[in-house]
């Protein structure tokens, strides 16, 4: 996609360059080569693949579309804990529009899935709706009003007090929905009281078996759509306004752009994903629990989720959302520690792959450089070792120096 | 044409600018430098002219005469800076502001996409409004930047990246251009070029260019007015040649006496 064509375009000679930009405009061309004869494909504009790429957008999709196949496989992986996965990381989707294009961390994510989720748990206990497309569309729609809101108040701020404020204003729907007993305090919310009683989609009614299968697959087909309309927003001008803010807001401001108008437009997107996601969870797990939906800590973790999967990609959020809640739940029944094991994924990553598991994948990364520098000659992995060695005996030196030096003073 | 009228403004006792009465862009094109020691005030007008800073008092004033010669006034003194872009006073800094991640033309499309009103469309794809891509095409080439076109702001030399966001500021389509030191920490060499590529556009456009500038040598080789502030005032106005004539000017700008 375009996001993977930019860092090429960085690290790729001129003449790849050129070709790659002249068929971004060229009328629709099948198939084709770069004048170093690499062979790509054209989906569209602004979607140039090579084969490497199209193999593994097609492997991410079967595996996503597999998903409940997979989960039968083995009692260990579990397609509610997937599924989760799944809606976590859409709303970690629409998180990275203000991450990787405004440049704003925020810090309360939550509130906009807690909102979707919540929508759709009042709406099916206190009004009878069964309707899982009249649930979702009332979900996103509060979780959009809900961001306009938090938005409109958070934005008047940047950097550090525009992420404290998003925070600030989840908490704040946390202890609401903790304290309301007609959102059912603590315990929460039935999305449809009792199990035989669940949402229907165009009228129909499904057993428990057929239902989670039913929820999965209309996920994928939100996912896709979401998907493609944020591909297709941050390759838009509109798209470009927003990484200009990002990049330098004076300037953006002094090429006309009017700056809080359209981050408050970036904000209220986000918005929408964050209740989208929302609405599909209540659907999902049918039970909404504050502290599962609206609690600082699944901000946190949206946020971790854009970053694992790497928030320099469109689809790395998602990628991030499935892995991290899939490692949590296996952690969760190897060891009660298992919260640590996120703390060590975090550490691993901001280390090792700063560009996160997708970013990680893409041409141009030190990932990439060093399979493509071991396909060109293997040995290369004696010098990688060799250079470990290196640096570690250098760096167990300097500590027993320092250490020296602390116990026993300067001479 | 833009017009300052009595402005004024102090930070706490430092009274930045006093009274400022100018005009900019008596005849189309019209180039013009504004000069004086650190302190004078040269930044402050500038800033108050493009809405970075409000006024504590006087005005900001834009006329046009129109094609049947009919004039109208603008004031504009309350505008935010966004607008006043619009309304066709653009401005550039000391200091490059260019989309550092972007590359030399993506740089140039924002701009072109601001001016024709089309950041706000969410469905279209940023390179495909053909219209933009020509007259970004026409300004790399102008600006000698179409070889460089696909290379990051980032990785510019630094005299190419001034480039660039003057190159921007032309693709606002502006009636008056004010640049905060355009030359600043270009190498002497590329000096010249910069000045001489700003000038060159500004006269083919008819773009009233306003340029703080303290190499009095690219001053008198370029300007066709000159404004000299002294502790926020205006101490001279006039032709290039000022420079060489008013001794006052000479003593406080160069420190020349006699």
């Amino acid at each position: 996609m375009s996001e993977d064509e930019a860092t090429e375009e960085t690290e790729a000679t001129d003449a790849t360059r050129r070709s790659l930009e002249d068929w971004g405009r060229a009328s629709y061309v099948p198939a084709t080569r770069t004048q170093d004869g690499d062979r790509y494909l054209r989906v569209t504009r602004g979607m140039v693949l090579t084969p490497l790429r199209l193999v593994g957008w097609l492997a991410l999709f079967v595996l996503f579309v597999a998903i409940p196949d997979i989960a039968s496989l083995s009692p260990g992986i579990q397609q509610r804990v997937l599924h989760q996965g799944v809606l976590f990381g859409l709303a970690a989707v629409g998180l990275n529009v203000l991450l990787r294009h405004t440049k704003l961390v925020s810090f309360g994510h939550a509130a906009f899935f807690g909102t979707g989720a919540y929508t759709a748990a009042v709406l099916a206990t206190h009004f009878d709706v069964t309707s899982m497309v009249l649930l979702l569309a009332a979900a996103t729609l509060l979780g959009t009003l809900m961001a306009g809101v938090i938005g409109f108040l958070s934005l008047r701020h940047t950097g550090l007090y525009f992420s404290l404020l998003t925070l600030a204003f989840g908490q704040l729907l946390y202890a609401i929905a903790n304290g309301q007993s007609v959102l059912g305090g603590s315990d929460g919310l039935s999305v449809r009281p009792g199990e035989a009683n669940r949402a229907t989609l165009f009228g129909a009614e499904f057993g428990a078996d057929v239902y989670s299968v039913v929820v999965y697959y209309l996920t994928v087909l939100v996912v896709v759509v979401a998907l493609f309309v944020m591909w297709r927003i941050v390759n838009s001008p509109f798209g470009k306004a927003l990484d200009a803010i990002g990049q330098d807001r004076t300037r953006a401001q002094f090429i006309g752009i009017p700056v809080r108008k359209y981050v408050l437009a970036a904000f209220v997107l986000s918005g929408v994903y964050g209740g989208v996601a929302g609405g599909m969870y209540g659907l999902v797990q049918q039970h909404v629990r504050p502290e599962s939906t609206l609690y600082f800590l699944r901000s946190g973790e949206i946020l971790f989720m854009a970053i694992l999967g790497g928030f320099g990609t469109l689809v790395g959020p998602l990628v991030g959302g499935v892995v991290l809640v899939f490692l949590q739940d296996v952690g969760r029944d190897f060891t009660s520690y298992f919260d640590a094991l996120t703390g060590v994924v975090l550490i691993l990553l901001v280390f090792g792959f700063p560009r996160g598991i997708v970013g990680s994948l893409q041409s141009g990364s030190g990932l990439r450089q060093r399979a493509s520098a071991f396909v060109d000659d293997p040995t290369v992995v004696g010098d990688w070792v060799e250079n470990a060695v290196v640096a570690t005996t250098a760096a167990l030196a300097r500590a027993k120096q320092n250490l020296w030096i602390l116990v026993f003073g300067v001479r | 044409m833009l017009e300052a009228r009595n402005l004024r403004k102090s930070f706490g006792k430092l009274v930045a600018t006093d009274d400022v009465d100018v005009e900019f862009g008596r005849e189309p094109g019209e180039m013009v430098f504004i000069v004086g020691p650190n302190g004078a005030g040269k930044t402050t007008l500038v800033n108050l002219l493009t809405g970075l800073l409000e006024p504590d008092d006087g005005s900001v004033v834009l006329r046009r005469t129109d094609d049947d010669g009919e004039e109208t006034t603008v004031d504009i003194t309350d505008m935010a800076p966004e607008d006043r872009v619009k309304a066709g006073v653009v401005r550039s800094f000391q200091v490059v502001h260019v989309f550092e991640e972007m590359t030399v033309r993506e740089n140039m499309r924002t701009a072109v996409l601001a001016e024709q009103d089309l950041l706000g469309s969410a469905f279209s794809f940023s390179d495909e409004h053909e219209g933009v891509e020509a007259i970004v095409d026409d300004l790399l080439e102008r600006f000698r930047l179409d070889d460089q076109q696909h290379v990051v702001a980032d990785k510019l030399p630094h005299g190419d990246r001034k480039l660039l966001d003057v190159a921007m500021s032309f693709g606002l389509d502006p009636d008056v251009l004010l640049l905060d030191e355009p030359t600043s920490g270009v190498s002497a060499q590329e000096t010249d070029y910069v000045m001489e590529t700003i000038v060159n556009v500004s006269k083919a456009e008819g773009v009233t260019t306003v340029a703080i500038e303290h190499d009095m040598d690219i001053v008198s080789t370029h300007a066709d007015r000159v404004i000299a502030l002294h502790q926020g005032s205006v101490l001279g106005e006039g032709g290039p040649s000022i420079l060489e004539t008013d001794d006052e000017l000479r003593r406080v700008l160069l420190g020349v006496s006699g």
